[in-house]
């Protein structure tokens, strides 16, 4: 009987076997399933992904992380107080509120530029008061970048991203091809193979180089006789050379291109068109280019990142989302540098990397990770930028470089809806905390890009050693 | 009987003695490397790795080649540049000695991508401007007659001839005679496939491509 059962139980495992192969080479077109399966498997996301978002110039904490109530800080009392949050000048566009926002059920207070960004306040901490040590550009921008403080102007340790690349990559089983991806953005590494490097690009040109086939095609028999012959066994000469393994993982490598080309993971990239495109990925691409508000930028072209805030969102987002990376930094905002620039030129090109980043946290907060859960779970998002600017407002209407610094820490591995630290109430001065609290303690200690960074690599299980300073508890989630 | 047994046990022992110290004893090689064998009028040579005593290798960690390196290579096998690489130099592990203060040498996907398209940039040029040009100045077939630029007129031995020559011209590596006997059989298919689609450019320009993308060409 039992027999019977078993032998009754293998025909209908064979035959749905079968059935299912066949089923598989008739949907993908002749890809079998197995290789449809595999290169699926192949290009998985990450489980845990990395942004960093950087905002280029030193921002104006007082409109976006850090602001204050204009009827409390008033013009009348800046001799006082030495905070003017200049809102009121804000007001040539009624689309900015002159008052600090909170939405409903937020711990957290924003300054009127951060936009779409204040919705997700239920994912997010907010760190106040930082000391950067620093009000130079290029110094204040790689201490972050890196969490050590620079040597002179000079980058002192690797990227943070290349850190987190250089301790996860090895032990992952379906590496991302483009592991460590920069779009207008310095990237470090001192320590760590090459494999870690980031793949630096200045526009999305660059990242179709290297997702689509080269320029020069061969003709396709003659393409396959190419390949059928690279997959011939070697001599023993050989395998003796390869006994470290170099040229192993060079055919690895030349694997792993096939399988980016094969997936023609380019065009997910190519927002401008759709043309050629299944059905299914054109409607990705339209619900992409909706989502984001693309828009044609400068050049006609609307997937360059260089066009808009919004389309480095949209990339950063496709980067992840088809498994081509695992930490993608990007410079998403820029022309904060505003000695002499309005508020209002400061409030309007921080309001766009703040929007794009809204949209692309609501893409997160909606989409599901093959690993289960929301694609919010699985990634962790550092904000910052290099300094802040003063709290006062300068002779020529701008505002200088200031000290005190602060940034957002969206997703996995930190507390949400959560405010760590606070600057002063005079001259917005650099916090002192109860690390574990988070809580603005005279008897505290101050703390430093340093200690984000090592917040954020103990929260996703790295080691922080090198940062030399423990994680803030009171930030942990 | 006893004593005799003794006696001749004895004197063997003493025999096998005396003929052992007579030999020259040789001195052993160093643990873990093979000898080399002595050239005489060369200066002395380093003993090679056992690789049955060091993990199975021999000599030292192979290297991929740097930019520089790939730069100069290429120019010196095809007599051409491939035109993106200056700005694909970064990407390909230059350092710059102010963001990136190491030369990366590491194989990975971003390198063996632009390998490839640097490869077929350059080849099928030089492939196409060899059709053009008299035997002696052409650079992947020099000794081929070309008859109507149809490579399937080729005989076996002047492909393997042709196949050795661009062995040590891209690796300055003698082929196999099985690994050539097969690269040979891949050519008469390319070679066939080239002149039905009317690409003669595409037959040796395909193999150009193989031997600068083997790791015979990127390694060292």
């Amino acid at each position: 009987m039992s027999n019977h059962s078993g032998k009754s139980s293998l025909q209908r495992r064979t035959f749905l076997k079968a059935a299912s192969a066949f089923a598989g080479t008739s949907i993908f077109g002749g890809v079998s399933f197995k290789a449809f399966a595999q290169q699926a498997q192949a290009l998985a996301p990450a489980d845990h992904c990395f942004v960093f978002a950087y905002f280029s110039g030193g921002w104006d904490q007082l409109l976006n992380l850090d602001p204050r109530d204009p009827t409390e800080f008033t013009p009348e009392r800046i001799s006082e107080t030495r905070i003017l949050p200049g809102y009121s000048l804000l007001s040539q566009d009624p689309s900015y509120p002159t008052m600090p926002i909170r939405p409903q059920g937020s711990n957290i207070a924003f300054g009127p530029a951060v936009g779409r960004f204040a919705n997700h306040f239920d994912v997010m901490s907010v760190v106040r008061g930082i000391n950067m040590n620093t009000v130079a550009h290029e110094v204040g921008f790689r201490y972050f970048l890196t969490g050590k403080e620079p040597n002179g102007s000079a980058a002192r340790a690797s990227s943070t991203a290349t850190e987190v690349v250089g301790q996860l990559y090895p032990r992952m089983a379906n590496k991302p091809p483009v592991p460590n991806l920069a779009f207008n953005i310095e990237s470090y590494n001192d320590r760590y193979g090459g494999y870690a490097n980031a793949l630096r690009v200045s526009s999305a040109n660059d990242l179709l180089l290297t997702l689509a086939p080269g320029p020069t095609a061969l003709d396709s028999e003659i393409e396959k006789q190419l390949l059928d012959m690279r997959g011939q066994p070697v001599s023993c000469e050989a395998q003796l050379y390869d006994s470290r393994g170099l040229v192993t993982q060079y055919q690895d490598a030349r694997k792993q291109v096939r399988t980016v080309l094969d997936a023609t993971l380019d065009r997910y990239f190519r927002f401008d068109s759709t043309t050629g495109d299944p059905m299914a990925v054109a409607m990705e691409k339209s619900a992409t280019v909706a989502r984001y508000g693309l828009r044609v930028g400068s050049n006609g072209l609307p997937n360059d990142p260089r066009s808009s805030s919004a389309a480095r969102a949209a990339l950063v987002a496709t980067a992840l989302k088809k498994g081509v990376s695992q930490c993608v930094s990007i410079n998403m905002a820029s022309g904060l540098d505003t000695h002499f620039g309005t508020q209002l030129t400061q409030a309007n090109n921080q309001r766009q990397g703040w929007n794009a980043l809204g949209d692309l946290i609501s893409d997160f907060k909606e989409s599901d990770h093959p690993s289960g859960g929301k694609w919010i779970d699985h990634v962790t998002i550092l904000v910052f930028s290099e300094f802040s600017r003063t709290p006062l407002i300068n002779a020529a209407g701008g505002r200088d470089h200031h000290i005190t610094n602060s940034c957002a820490v969206v997703g996995k591995g930190v507390k949400h809806n959560h405010v760590f630290g606070a600057s002063g109430n005079v001259g917005m001065s650099a916090g002192v905390v109860n690390y574990d609290t988070g809580l603005p303690d005279s008897k505290g200690l101050p703390y430093l890009p340093d200690h984000v960074v090592a917040t954020i690599m103990a929260s996703a299980g790295l080691d922080y050693s090198i940062m030399r300073v423990e994680p803030l508890k009171g930030l942990q989630g | 009987m006893k004593t005799t047994t003794s006696t001749l046990v004895l004197f063997a022992a003493v025999f096998a003695l005396v003929s052992c110290s007579s030999k020259t004893v040789e001195k052993p090689a160093m643990e873990g490397t093979l000898e080399t064998v002595d050239m005489g009028h060369h200066p002395p040579t380093v003993k090679l790795a056992d690789p049955e005593q060091n993990q199975g290798h021999i000599g030292r960690k192979p290297r991929r080649i740097s930019v520089a390196q790939l730069r100069e290579s290429i120019l010196t096998t095809t007599g051409r540049q491939w035109s993106q690489i200056n700005a694909l130099a970064a990407t390909l592990g230059q350092a710059d000695y102010a963001l990136t203060v190491s030369e990366s040498t590491e194989v990975n996907l971003v390198f063996a991508k632009f390998l490839e398209d640097g490869a077929r940039e350059v080849c099928l040029a030089t492939a196409s401007a060899d059709l053009n040009k008299p035997a002696p100045d052409r650079v992947l077939f020099p000794d081929v007659t070309i008859t109507n630029r149809d490579f399937t007129m080729m005989s076996d031995d002047a492909i393997k001839a042709n196949l050795s020559y661009l062995a040590i011209r891209f690796w300055g590596q003698a082929f196999s005679d099985a690994e050539r006997d097969s690269w040979a059989g891949t050519f008469k298919t390319v070679a066939a496939r080239a002149k039905t689609i009317n690409r003669p450019e595409q037959a040796w320009g395909a193999m150009c491509i193989a031997f600068m993308t083997d790791p015979r060409f990127a390694t060292y």
